[in-house]
C-alpha cells in the first residue's frame, strides 16, 4: 500500500528520473500521514460504489427466481442464488449463436476502424493537402445528424448492396467511424513532430513513418479507440433490429436479449443473467487494454 | 529545351506530383472517405430531400412543399418545448461531465492499491446497457421506495420526485447520463494524461510550484486537444440525446424531458406514419438541429484554435 | 473504379424508391402457389406464449409441406418501426403482428392486403370473432387484419389487504363511489400502501383506463361524424373527476409515472386494487388476488378492449393466399382453445367464449381469467380507428395526467385537449 515512500528530491544530488514512483504526469511527494492509507481512497471508494451499483443490482437479479424479481422495491438478497438462470439462458435460447455473431461483427469492425481511422487521421493531422479542412469538416458533419433520420436511407443503401439479413449489413456500414478519425486526429496532433520530420528528411515514406514512429507512440489512443468501438458495436441494437428481417440465425446479442422482453412480461432474471454474460468480454477487454492507455514511466523516456 | 529534356521534365513533375502532399494526403484518407460518403453523406442528403416534402414513412407518396416544413417549426409549441429542453440539458450535461471526468481521471492516474479495480468500476457504467441503467435509476430515484430518498431522508431532506416531478425530471436525467458517460470521458482524459511528459511536471515542482499551479500551468494546457475533443463530442451527443429519454422518461412527465430527437422520432415513427405524413416535418426539425450543431461545433473549433496548444 | 460504381448504384438505389408512386392495397388474388412457399412471420411472443406459438408452427409445418412458416421474433414495441423501415426498403414480411392502434398508420402501406372479400367466405367464420376485435381490424370500411389477441379491463384486487381492512370484496354491483371508498380505506401513508393505482406516463395507457368511465357515464370520445372532440362534455368531466378526487383529494392512488412499477408493487402487497387486464395476472404469484368486473355508473359496467391483429402483405407468388390459409387455421376455434389454455389469452371467438365447459377448463389455467372472458360481453364500444388517433391520444393523455397530478382542473385540462384534438382532426384525420 505504501507507494509514496521516495525521499524528497534535494538539490544536492542529481535526480534519477528512472526511479520515480507513481505514474506519468504525477510527482509524488512524501507527506505527513494523517490516515493509514492514501487519502484518494476516500474519494475513489465511494465513487466506485456508486458506479458499481447497477452491476450489483443486475448480479443480484440474475440470481433470483422469476417470482422474486416481481417485487418493488426490489428484494436485495435472493436467498438461494439461482445459478441455473445462466444455464437456462444458454440452453433455452440461441445464446451461443448470438455471442458468436456479435463477436465476429465486432472484431471485424474494430480491426477495420483501427486501420482506416489511423490512416485517415494521420492524413488529416500531418499532411497538408488540397481540401483537407473542408473534407474534415464534411466528415464531422455526419456526426451531427441523428440516427433516426438516416436510418431509412442507410437501410436502402445496404439493401442495394445485397447485404440485408446478413452479418455483412452490420459490418460494412461501420467499417469506419468518424468519431475514431476525429479522436485520433486530435491525438496525433499532440505528438512532437520532430521525430517525424527527421525521418522525412532521411527519406522515409509517410507510411513507414506512420507505422514505425507514430503508431507506437499512440498506443493509449489506439487502445482507447479499440475499446470504445468494441463497446459501441457490441451494444448496438437499433441497426441490427432493422436490418435483420428474416434470418434469426443472424441475431446479435442485443437482438437476442430482446427475446426475453415480451409485450407484458419480461423475464428479468434471465435478462439480467444474459446481460451479465454479454458484458464479460467488454470487461475483459477493458482490463487488457488498460495496460495501454495507462502506462508506467518505463515507456515514457522515448519522448523528444 | 530539346524534346528529351522536356519529356524528363514532365516525368519528374509527374513523379513529384505523385509523391506530393496532395496525392499522399488523399491516399491516406480515401478509403475512409469513400465509405463515409456512401454510408454517411448520401443518407444525409436523402433526409434533406425528405425535409422539403410532405411524406409519410409507410406510404410512398411524396409531395413537394418547399420550405413549408421549416416554417411550421416556428409556430409549433411542442418543437419550442423540445428545443428548450434540449438546450437546458446540454448546458447542464457538458460542463458537469467534463469537469468531473477531468477530476476522476486525475484521481485514477496514480499507483495506489486497488487502482485497477477503481478504473474498472468507473468504466462499468459505460458498458451497461441503457435499459438496465434506466431500470436501476428508476428504482434509485423512486419517490416512494427509492434508495436516494431513503438516504436523503436520513439527513433530513424531503422526498424528491426526481423522474416523477416535471421540474426535477431533467436534472435526474442529467445525473443519470453523467453517471453513464463518466467512464468514457475519463478514459480519454486518462489516455491524454499519459502524454504529459513527466520531466515538465518535475521541472515545475522543482521550481517550487504547488500541485495546483503545476496542474494548471503544465498539465492542463497539454490536455487541450483532449478537452476540445470531449467538448465537441459531448455537445454533439447531448444535443442528440435519445436513448435515455426513450427508455426511461418517454418525454415525460408532461413533456418536460421531450428533447428534439425524441420529438423527431415520435413524429416520424409514431404519429406521422400514415396519411398524416409528418416524416418530412420531422426531417426538417432534425436538419435545423443539424445546423445548430454545425454552427456550435465550428465555433468550438475556432475557439479551440486560439486556445488549444498542439506540440507541433 | 469500383468505388465510383458503388456510389452510382447507391444513388440510383436511393432515387428509385423516392420517385415511384405507391401501389394500392391488393386484394387476395386467386393466384395459388406453384410450389412450396416459405412465409416470414413476425411475432412478439415470449416465454409461455412462445412455447405455444412455436408448437403450433411446428404442428402446421409438419402437416403442410407446401406452406412453411418461418417465424422471427420482434419485440412488439418495435414492430411498427421495424415494419416501417422494411416497407421503405420493399422488404415487408408476409405476416406480422401489430397492435390494433397501429392499424390506421398501416392503412396506406403498399402491399397491405385488403381482406374484406376473404372475410366473407363462410369457413372463415368472421362473425364468430368478438365484435370489438373485428371493429379494430377495420379501417374506413376495409378489413386489414385478422384478430390475434383480445383483452379487456377489469378490477384485480388483493384479498389479503381487503381482509386486513375488514372490507367486503368488490362486487358486480359496485359503483365508482364504492371503489373510491375502498381505496381510501386501503391507503396508509405510514406503510406506503395505496388503495388504487393509475398509469401516469401520458401514453395511450393513461387514456384507455379513463375511456370506460367516460363511456359508462354516457360520454364519448368524438362526435358522431368524428370531426370534433366530445370528451370534454359534462359526462366526460364527471368521469375524470372520479379519478382526480381519488388521486388529488384522497391521495389513495399510486401514480405510476413510468407505468412499469405497479405490477411489482402490487405483487409486494402494497396496492389494494388495480384496473388492468388478464396479461398482468402471471405477474402476481405472491398475492391472493380476486378479479371483478369494473364498477359502474348507473348500472352501466361496460369495459374496453385492446385488440391486436395479424396483418398480411402481398409479396407475390401466391404467398398472400397461403398466408390466409394459415391464419384461418391459426384462428380456428380448435386452435384458439389450445392457445388460450396454454397462454391464458382470452378467446377471440364468441363460440369459444360462450362455451361453458371451456370456461371451466380455462379458469384452471389461471385463476380469475374466466372473469375476464365473461367480461368480453361488456365490451360495447371501440376507440376511433383514425389516422389522427395518436395525436388525440397524446392530447387526452397529457390532460388526464395533469389533472391527476393536480396541476390542472379537469374541465380546463379536457378543454385544452379537445382544442388540440380538433386541430388534429382538421389537419387530416
Amino acid at each position: 500500500m505504501s507507494s509514496i515512500t521516495a525521499p524528497a528530491p534535494t538539490l544536492d544530488e542529481p535526480i534519477d528520473l528512472t526511479h520515480l514512483e507513481g505514474e506519468t504526469g504525477m510527482v509524488e511527494r512524501p507527506r505527513r500521514r494523517l490516515l493509514p492509507f492514501d487519502p484518494w481512497h476516500l474519494f475513489l471508494a465511494p465513487l466506485a460504489f456508486v458506479m458499481l451499483l447497477p452491476l450489483v443490482w443486475m448480479v443480484v437479479t440474475s440470481l433470483q427466481t422469476k417470482a422474486q424479481t416481481l417485487h418493488f422495491p426490489p428484494i436485495l438478497w435472493p436467498g438461494t442464488p439461482q445459478f441455473v438462470n445462466y444455464l437456462d439462458v444458454i440452453r433455452d435460447s440461441a445464446f451461443g449463436t448470438w455471442f458468436w455473431n456479435t463477436t465476429v461483427v465486432t472484431v471485424l469492425v474494430v480491426a477495420s476502424n483501427l486501420v482506416l481511422c489511423t490512416l485517415a487521421a494521420y492524413g488529416f493531422a500531418r499532411i497538408r493537402f488540397l481540401g483537407r479542412g473542408f473534407i474534415y469538416f464534411v466528415l464531422l458533419a455526419t456526426l451531427m445528424v441523428p440516427l433516426q433520420v438516416v436510418l431509412i436511407p442507410t437501410f436502402l443503401i445496404v439493401k442495394q448492396l445485397g447485404l440485408l439479413d446478413h452479418l455483412g449489413a452490420l459490418v460494412v456500414p461501420n467499417l469506419v467511424n468518424v468519431f475514431g478519425i476525429f479522436m485520433l486526429t486530435q491525438f496525433f496532433r499532440t505528438l512532437p513532430i520532430d521525430l517525424e520530420e527527421a525521418a522525412r528528411i532521411d527519406g522515409a515514406s509517410r507510411l513507414s513513418i506512420l507505422l514505425r514512429i507514430v503508431v507506437p507512440l499512440s498506443l493509449p489512443a489506439l487502445a482507447t479507440l479499440a475499446v470504445i468501438q468494441f463497446l459501441w458495436t457490441w451494444n448496438d441494437f437499433l441497426w441490427p433490429l432493422v436490418t435483420i428481417l428474416t434470418n434469426q440465425d443472424a441475431f446479435t446479442l442485443q437482438l437476442g436479449l430482446a427475446t426475453f422482453q415480451g409485450a407484458h412480461q419480461t423475464q428479468w432474471h434471465l435478462v439480467a443473467a444474459a446481460n451479465i454474460m454479454s458484458m464479460i468480454p467488454l470487461i475483459v477487454l477493458f482490463l487488457l487494454a488498460q495496460r495501454y492507455f495507462v502506462r508506467g514511466i518505463a515507456t515514457q523516456g522515448l519522448k523528444g | 529545351m530539346s524534346a528529351a529534356t522536356q519529356d524528363l521534365g514532365t516525368v519528374t513533375r509527374f513523379r513529384r506530383f505523385l509523391v506530393s502532399d496532395h496525392v499522399a494526403g488523399w491516399a491516406f484518407i480515401l478509403p475512409s472517405v469513400v465509405l463515409i460518403v456512401i454510408f454517411g453523406i448520401l443518407p444525409i442528403v436523402w433526409g434533406l430531400i425528405l425535409s422539403f416534402q410532405k411524406a409519410g414513412l409507410i406510404s410512398p407518396e411524396r409531395e413537394w412543399v418547399g420550405f413549408e416544413n421549416y416554417a411550421r417549426i416556428a409556430s409549433d409549441p411542442k418543437a419550442r418545448q423540445a428545443a428548450i429542453n434540449t438546450i437546458y440539458y446540454t448546458m447542464l450535461f457538458v460542463p458537469i461531465s467534463i469537469l468531473l471526468a477531468l477530476f476522476v481521471a486525475h484521481a485514477l492516474n496514480r499507483k495506489i492499491a486497488l487502482i485497477r479495480f477503481y478504473r474498472l468500476a468507473v468504466f462499468i457504467p459505460v458498458v451497461t446497457s441503457t435499459i438496465a441503467t434506466g431500470i436501476m435509476f428508476l428504482w434509485l430515484f423512486d419517490k416512494n421506495f427509492g434508495l436516494a430518498n431513503w438516504l436523503l431522508g436520513k439527513i433530513g431532506l424531503g422526498p424528491f420526485g426526481f423522474f416523477e416531478d416535471p421540474n426535477q425530471a431533467m436534472i435526474a436525467l442529467v445525473l443519470m447520463t453523467v453517471w453513464g458517460w463518466l467512464g468514457f470521458d475519463t478514459i480519454i482524459y486518462l489516455a491524454a494524461l499519459q502524454g504529459v511528459p513527466n520531466e515538465l511536471v518535475e521541472a515545475a515542482s522543482i521550481d517550487g510550484a504547488s500541485r495546483w499551479t503545476t496542474f494548471w500551468r503544465v498539465t492542463w494546457p497539454m490536455l487541450g486537444p483532449a478537452t476540445l475533443l470531449l467538448v465537441v463530442w459531448s455537445t454533439i451527443s447531448a444535443l442528440q440525446l435519445f436513448d435515455e429519454v426513450f427508455f426511461v422518461t418517454h418525454g415525460g412527465p408532461l413533456g418536460r424531458t421531450s428533447v428534439v430527437v425524441f420529438y423527431v422520432y415520435r413524429l416520424a415513427f409514431e404519429q406521422g406514419l400514415g396519411s398524416l405524413s409528418l416524416a418530412g416535418y420531422a426531417a426538417a426539425i432534425a436538419y435545423v438541429l443539424f445546423l445548430v450543431i454545425l454552427i456550435l461545433t465550428l465555433a468550438q473549433f475556432w475557439l479551440g484554435r486560439r486556445v488549444v496548444h498542439y506540440s507541433s | 473504379m469500383k468505388a465510383r460504381l458503388l456510389i452510382v448504384l447507391a444513388v440510383i438505389g436511393l432515387l428509385v424508391p423516392a420517385c415511384t408512386g405507391g401501389s394500392d392495397e391488393s386484394s387476395p388474388t386467386d393466384e395459388t402457389a406453384s410450389g412450396p412457399v416459405t412465409l416470414t412471420m413476425w411475432h412478439g411472443y415470449t416465454d409461455a406464449e412462445a412455447d405455444w406459438f412455436n408448437g403450433a408452427i411446428d404442428e402446421w409445418n409438419a402437416q403442410n409441406p407446401d406452406i412453411q412458416i418461418d417465424p422471427l421474433f420482434v419485440n412488439n414495441d418495435k414492430a411498427l418501426q421495424k415494419l416501417t423501415v422494411a416497407l421503405q426498403g420493399g422488404e415487408p414480411p408476409d405476416i406480422t403482428y401489430q397492435f390494433g392502434s397501429s392499424l390506421p398508420q398501416l392503412a396506406g402501406a403498399p402491399g397491405l392486403m385488403d381482406l374484406t372479400a376473404w372475410t366473407q367466405q363462410p369457413d372463415v367464420g368472421w362473425d364468430d370473432f368478438i365484435p370489438g376485435a373485428t371493429q379494430a381490424a377495420t379501417f374506413e370500411g376495409k378489413v386489414i387484419g385478422v384478430p390475434a389477441l383480445i383483452d379487456n379491463l377489469a378490477i384485480v384486487y388483493n384479498k389479503t389487504l381487503f381482509g386486513q381492512a375488514g372490507l367486503d370484496f368488490p362486487s358486480d354491483q359496485w359503483t365508482w363511489d364504492d371503489l373510491r371508498a375502498a381505496a381510501k380505506a386501503l391507503t396508509d401513508p405510514a406503510t406506503k400502501q395505496f388503495g388504487f393505482s393509475y398509469p401516469m406516463d401520458a401514453s395511450e395507457d393513461s387514456v384507455w383506463h379513463y375511456d370506460p368511465l367516460l363511456w359508462q357515464n354516457g360520454g364519448s370520445i368524438l362526435n358522431e361524424d368524428e370531426t370534433q372532440a366530445a370528451f370534454n362534455s359534462p359526462e366526460g368531466v364527471e368521469a375524470l373527476q372520479v379519478l382526480t378526487s381519488m388521486a388529488v383529494d384522497d391521495q389513495s392512488v399510486y401514480l405510476d409515472i413510468q407505468n412499469s412499477n405497479y405490477t411489482d408493487i402490487f405483487n409486494s402487497g402494497k396496492i389494494g386494487m388495480l384496473m388492468t387486464g388478464p396479461w398482468d395476472l402471471p405477474s402476481f404469484p405472491d398475492v391472493d388476488y380476486g378479479v371483478e368486473i369494473l364498477p359502474g355508473f348507473d348500472g352501466d359496467h361496460q369495459s374496453i378492449a385492446g385488440p391486436d391483429v395479424w396483418s398480411v402483405f402481398d409479396n407475390g407468388g401466391g404467398r398472400a393466399q397461403a398466408a390466409l390459409t394459415f391464419l384461418q387455421w391459426l384462428t380456428a376455434p380448435e386452435q384458439v382453445k389450445t392457445e388460450d389454455l396454454a397462454t391464458a389469452h382470452l378467446p377471440i371467438r364468441l363460440s369459444v367464449a360462450q362455451d361453458q365447459s371451456f370456461l371451466d377448463e380455462f379458469a384452471k389455467a389461471l385463476p380469475g381469467v374466466d372473469v375476464f372472458a365473461q367480461n368480453l360481453e361488456n365490451v360495447e364500444q371501440a376507440r376511433p380507428v383514425l389516422a389522427a388517433y395518436p395525436q388525440i391520444s397524446e392530447a387526452m393523455g397529457l390532460a388526464i395526467v395533469s389533472a391527476l397530478l393536480g396541476e390542472k382542473d379537469p374541465q380546463a385540462a379536457l378543454d385544452e385537449a379537445a382544442a388540440q384534438t380538433n386541430d388534429a382532426l382538421a389537419l387530416g384525420g
